[in-house]
């Protein structure tokens, strides 16, 4: 799909992107490059210029915008302007209540324990942090129980414990979801496929793929997060790298790796004679007897 | 943007101070509309002083034990003072003192239990109350978006004025001040750009909550005994007031 603004900029050109039931799907692009364009196509806010949006197999339309929009839960990048009622309960129930869904107490607990917030039901959500509004605008879409949920930058504004709270959160909730952010280091976590968007698709894969793509990411103005920096670094010192880790867990297992190639490739330069390794085979043999 | 940061993620633990514990609070929002605005409507049709007077001394009353916070009560009072005395002004002058001050009396009598209701109530019950005393769902729409815009336009007042004093800018302190009223008045326009596109927003989000048009009453309070008893001593009150009027007493 095709979509310009009023003044005629483009917006997004030619982006053609399907999503999977269950997958989770990060567009990643600079500020301008479209992400919450195309989150607000799909949730129907506005319709593409040319080409189209279908959800389960329907095309989304003026007409079906509002009653497709309760199977896509779109959150916004600023909380304030989603958070509407005077407590934190009554705006999780929001939504279910206007949809006219039944055991809405219910749903609204659900909701709040899987935001992680069922301590702030009876709080006012404009005396909460941010990033706990953040939470309560996840609820109030959770309790909807959409198929798929829409996030608009979901870590930005996060302080560091909020930001990795809610990437946990994120990462164990079982949905699909398509994540607009330019925090890459975020996105590796929570997603097992990114977009790299730039006005029309630059790049589809994994993180890992992304981050390789140097120039990819040069071009679209995004900056490989820190621990895929030391990687980098690590592998123009010589280290045997052999791909860039964008989470801890990927730079816990690369550098366990690199360790392990180092050591071997240490053990075959020294050769059979060096004391290291006479002791290791001393050794080895020594089980290998049963002494 | 301190205050929350440093609030943090002990919010959990917390409970918001503001929380209105008052009697008056607490009462069935249908009941506390539906006895002031009959308060009100009685002490309106008033024409003599003694009945004046007695109403003037309820709404006082209602207006103390409601323990609505009494500095808010007059700041508000304060603020509709001049259209008060304005009404009564005119009559003082064609109509002597006396007819002057019965109507700044009646009229305070109508103003304070309105502002007791406001104040004592939170804005979202009152609209739910007013929906669920089937107002059309049109009108409670409306006055709750409105309401929703004015806390938007104050907020983005609040950050244009933070903007402007951390820029230095210490104008529009008198009318003569020609460069400082050009930038309180590009300050209004963009305050009302920036206001209009959160509104936008907001509307947007409430859509994502599957908002139509009819803001749907969401609290269900059901009519208790004290919500009883406070309709019983306002129905007395007006009683007693009918009473005055038509000279059954005094």
């Amino acid at each position: 799909m095709t979509y310009k603004y009023e003044d005629g900029t483009m917006a997004l050109r030619d982006v053609d992107l399907s999503i999977e039931r269950g997958e989770k799907v990060a567009i990643v692009g600079p500020n301008g490059a479209g992400k919450s364009t195309l989150l607000n196509l799909v949730a129907g806010f506005r319709m593409p210029f040319s080409g189209r949006v279908l959800i389960e197999g329907r095309e989304l339309n003026h007409e079906n915008a509002d009653e497709l929009r309760s199977e896509v839960g779109l959150v916004f990048q600023d909380p304030e302007d989603q958070i509407f009622m005077p407590t934190v309960e009554e705006d999780v129930a929001f939504g279910p209540r206007n949809l006219g869904l039944d055991d809405i107490d219910a749903r609204v607990t659900r909701a709040l324990r899987s935001a992680g917030i069922e301590g702030l039901a009876k709080r006012r959500p404009h005396r909460l942090s941010y990033g706990m509004k953040k939470r309560v605008a996840i609820a109030g879409i959770l309790a909807m129980e959409p198929e798929m949920l829409l996030l608009d930058e979901p870590t930005s504004g996060l302080d560091p414990r909020a930001r990795l709270e809610l990437v946990k959160l994120l990462r164990e909730m079982d949905k699909t979801m398509l994540i607009a952010t330019h925090d890459l280091e975020a996105a590796a976590e929570i997603v097992d496929r990114a977009v790299v968007l730039n006005v029309s698709v630059v790049m589809e894969g994994t993180m890992s793929d992304i981050v390789m793509s140097k120039k990819v990411l040069q071009d679209a103005g995004l900056e490989l997060p820190p621990v895929s920096k030391l990687f980098d670094a690590m592998g123009r010192m010589g280290y045997p790298v052999d791909s860039l880790p964008v989470s801890m867990d990927q730079a816990v297992a690369e550098l366990t790796r690199v360790i392990d190639r180092e050591a071997k490739r240490t053990s075959e330069l020294r050769g059979p004679g060096n004391p290291r390794s006479d002791r290791k085979s001393r050794q080895s043999d020594a089980r290998g007897n049963g002494d | 943007m301190i205050i929350t940061h440093v609030r943090g993620h002990s919010a959990l633990r917390e409970r918001d101070e503001d929380l209105d514990t008052s009697w008056f609070s607490q009462l069935d929002p249908r009941v506390k509309i539906v006895g002031v605005f009959s308060f009100v409507v009685v002490a309106a049709l008033l024409t003599r002083p003694e009945g004046v007077t007695i109403a003037l001394t309820a709404a006082i009353a209602l207006a103390a034990a409601s323990r609505v916070s009494a500095k808010r009560l007059i700041v508000a009072y304060a603020a509709a003072f001049p259209f008060v005395a304005l009404a009564s002004a005119s009559i003082f002058l064609f109509s002597g003192w006396d007819r002057g001050l019965t109507m700044l009396a009646r009229t305070s009598s109508c103003v304070i239990p309105l502002l007791v209701l406001a104040l004592g109530t939170e804005t979202f019950d009152l609209f739910s109350g007013l929906r669920r005393l089937k107002v059309p769902g049109m009108i409670t729409t409306l006055l709750m978006l409105t309401f929703r815009f004015l806390l938007l336009l104050s907020d983005e007042l609040e950050r244009m004025k933070v903007s402007r004093q951390a820029r230095g800018f210490r104008g529009g302190r008198s009318l003569l001040d020609r460069y400082g009223l050009r930038v309180l008045s590009f300050t209004a326009g963009m305050v009302l750009v920036r206001a209009s596109a959160r509104a936008d927003r907001v509307y947007e989000g409430l859509r994502c909550k599957a908002f139509r048009k009819d803001m749907i009453p969401w609290r269900t309070s059901s009519v208790r005994s004290r919500d009883m008893a406070f309709l019983a001593c306002l129905a007395i009150v007006a009683g007693v007031l009918a009473a005055v009027q038509y000279e059954v007493l005094f």
